[in-house]
C-alpha cells in the first residue's frame, strides 16, 4: 500500500525534518507514528499526500510513484485517499450533510450516487440526524466525525489522519477511535500521526516512533512508549 | 461580488475607455490633417487654355490622384484680395497686372504619395513647379507617428492598469474562499473544476463593470461632442455613433477577458497545494 525508500527532506534553511526514512506499510493495516513535537512525524504525513515533497527517495502509494506524477495526474491520486486533520477544516458555511457531499461533488460524482453514499457514510459516524446542521451547532467531536465522513464518502485505499484527536477530551477521542476502527476492519488502510498515548496502548496497533527525523522504533502490537 | 468591486472596476474601464476615444478622435485628427495635405501645381506664364485642359487630364491620370482643381489666374487674385481684406488698395500698386500664375490643387488618396508624384509633375511640360510644403509635411507626419504610438501605449498600459485591479479585486474573494479551495485540493479536484466557478466571477465582474462604464463613456461622449460642437463646429471630431458602438464592445470585450485573466491569475497561488 505504501512503500518509502529512503526518503530525507531538508527544509530550505538547512532544517533536516527526515533522514533515510524507509517503510514499508501493508494494505489493510493501522499504523500509529508517534514521537515527540518537532521529530518530522507532520513532514512524514504530509508527504503521504504529496503536500510536502522528499528532497531525496522515492514514495510509491498503491504502487505508483507519487513523486513521478504529472501536475494534472495529481489530483486523482489524492481521490485514493481520505486526509483528517486535527482542526476538522469543514466549510462553516455549508450543512454537515453538503460538507460530505462536497468531496463527492469535487470529483463529479452522479447526483443520485451522492445522495444515497452521504446517508450511509452519516449514518456510520453517527450524524445523520444532524445532516442539516452546520458545523458551528457541534461539538468537536460531531465535527471530527464529519470530517472523517467527509474523509471516506470517496472509498479511499488509504486514510491519512494528523493528529485527529488532539482537539478532544479523551472520551471523545475514544469514540472517535471506535469509528476509525470500524473503517479499518472493512478493509482500509490507516495511518495516523498521534500524541495520545491511552489511544495508542488500548488499540494495540503498529506504532512508528520518529525521533529527529529517523524512524528509532516499528513495533507490532506496540505501545506509545513516551511520557505524555 | 459586491457593489464595490463593480464601480472599481467601472472606473477602470472608464479611464480606459475615455482614453479610447481620445485615442481614436486623436487619430482621426490626425488623418483629416494629412488629407489636408495637397500637392500645389504652379503653371508658365505661356501656358494657354489648351496646355491647361491637357494638363488636367495628365493630373487626373497620375495614380492615387482625388481630385484636381484648377485655380485660374483671376481666381488666384481674388483669393489675394480675400486674404488682403482691407488692405485691398495695397493691390491697385500693380495696376490691371495679375501677377498670379495659372495653379492646379491636387488631393491624392495616400498623403505619403504624394513625394513620389511631386517630382513626377515638376517634370510635366509648361508646368514652373510643384510644390506641396515638404517640411510642414514631414513634420506632421511624425507628429501623428507619435500621436498614434503614444496612443498605443497608453491604451495598453490602462489595459494593465485594468488587469492589476479586477485581479486585486478577485483575489479578495478568492482569499476568502481559500480554505474552500484548499479542500477542494484535497478530495481531489482538479485545478479547472477549481478554477471554473472563480472564472465566471471574474467574468461576471469585469462584465457588469464593462456595461457601467461603456454606459457612462456613451453618455460622457455624446454630451462632450455637443458641447465641443456648439463653439467649434467644424471641429473633426468622430461622431457619437458608431464609435460608440465599437468602444462598447471592445469595453465589454476587454472587461470579461481582463475578468477572466484576473481570477486565473489569483487563483495560481492558491491552487498551488
Amino acid at each position: 500500500m505504501l512503500l518509502m525508500t529512503d526518503v530525507s527532506k531538508t527544509y530550505p534553511g538547512g532544517n533536516v525534518a527526515l533522514k533515510e526514512v524507509n517503510i514499508h506499510i501493508q494494505p489493510g493495516e493501522f499504523v500509529f507514528v508517534v514521537g515527540p513535537s518537532g521529530a518530522g512525524k507532520s513532514t512524514f504525513i504530509k508527504m503521504l499526500f504529496r503536500e510536502v515533497l522528499p528532497t531525496t527517495g522515492t514514495i510509491l502509494v498503491n504502487g505508483v510513484d507519487i513523486l513521478a506524477l504529472k501536475p494534472r495526474e495529481i489530483p486523482y491520486m489524492r481521490r485514493q485517499l481520505g486526509i483528517i486533520f486535527q482542526d476538522y477544516r469543514l466549510l462553516p458555511d455549508r450543512t454537515v450533510y453538503d460538507n460530505v457531499a462536497f468531496a463527492m461533488q469535487v470529483i463529479e460524482t452522479p447526483y443520485r450516487k451522492i445522495k444515497r453514499r452521504v446517508l450511509n457514510v452519516l449514518d456510520l459516524v453517527g450524524l445523520r440526524r444532524r445532516a442539516n446542521s452546520y458545523p458551528n451547532e457541534l461539538s468537536g467531536g460531531e465535527q471530527q466525525r464529519i470530517a472523517i465522513a467527509r474523509a471516506i464518502v470517496n472509498d479511499p485505499l488509504l486514510v491519512i489522519a494528523d493528529e485527529p484527536t488532539g482537539n478532544l477530551d479523551p472520551e471523545t477521542g475514544m469514540e472517535i477511535m471506535q469509528i476509525f476502527s470500524e473503517i479499518n476492519e472493512n478493509g482500509t488502510t490507516i495511518v495516523m500521526a498521534t500524541h495520545d498515548k491511552d489511544i495508542v496502548d488500548s488499540m494495540g496497533k503498529r506504532v512508528v516512533a520518529i525521533e529527529k527525523g529517523r524512524i528509532v522504533r516499528d513495533e507490532r502490537n506496540g505501545v506509545y512508549g513516551y511520557e505524555s | 461580488m459586491s457593489f464595490a468591486s463593480v464601480s472599481t472596476v467601472a472606473v477602470s474601464l472608464l479611464v480606459l475607455g475615455m482614453f479610447l476615444l481620445i485615442f481614436l478622435n486623436t487619430n482621426n485628427l490626425a488623418k483629416y490633417l494629412e488629407s489636408q495635405v495637397q500637392i500645389t501645381v504652379y503653371m508658365q506664364d505661356n501656358a494657354n487654355d489648351k496646355d491647361l485642359e491637357a494638363m488636367s487630364g495628365k493630373l487626373k491620370a497620375l495614380p492615387g490622384v482625388v481630385s484636381v482643381k484648377q485655380v485660374k489666374k483671376a481666381e488666384a487674385l481674388n483669393r489675394f484680395k480675400e486674404r488682403l481684406g482691407e488692405q485691398e488698395n495695397l493691390l491697385s500698386a500693380l495696376g490691371t497686372e495679375n501677377p498670379f500664375p495659372n495653379s492646379f490643387e491636387v488631393q491624392v488618396d495616400v498623403p505619403e504619395r504624394i513625394k513620389e508624384i511631386a517630382p513626377t509633375i515638376h517634370q510635366m511640360p509648361k508646368v514652373e513647379t510643384a510644390k506641396f510644403g515638404q517640411e510642414v509635411v514631414e513634420h506632421l507626419f511624425s507628429l501623428t507617428r507619435i500621436l498614434r504610438f503614444g496612443g498605443v501605449v497608453l491604451v495598453l498600459f490602462l489595459s494593465f492598469a485594468t488587469l492589476f485591479i479586477i485581479s486585486n479585486t478577485i483575489r479578495l474573494t478568492v482569499f476568502a474562499r481559500r480554505k474552500e479551495v484548499v479542500i477542494m485540493k484535497y478530495v481531489g479536484a482538479t485545478d479547472w473544476f477549481i478554477r471554473w466557478p472563480f472564472l465566471m466571477e471574474g467574468m461576471t465582474l469585469g462584465f457588469w463593470g464593462a456595461v457601467f462604464a461603456g454606459a457612462f463613456v456613451t453618455i460622457i461622449y455624446s454630451m462632450l461632442l455637443s458641447k465641443i460642437y456648439a463653439t467649434l463646429a467644424f471641429f473633426p471630431l468622430l461622431p457619437t455613433w458608431p464609435t460608440m458602438i465599437y468602444v462598447d464592445i471592445f469595453i465589454l470585450f476587454v472587461g470579461t477577458a481582463i475578468g477572466a485573466l484576473g481570477s486565473f491569475i489569483s487563483l495560481r497561488k492558491f491552487l498551488r497545494v
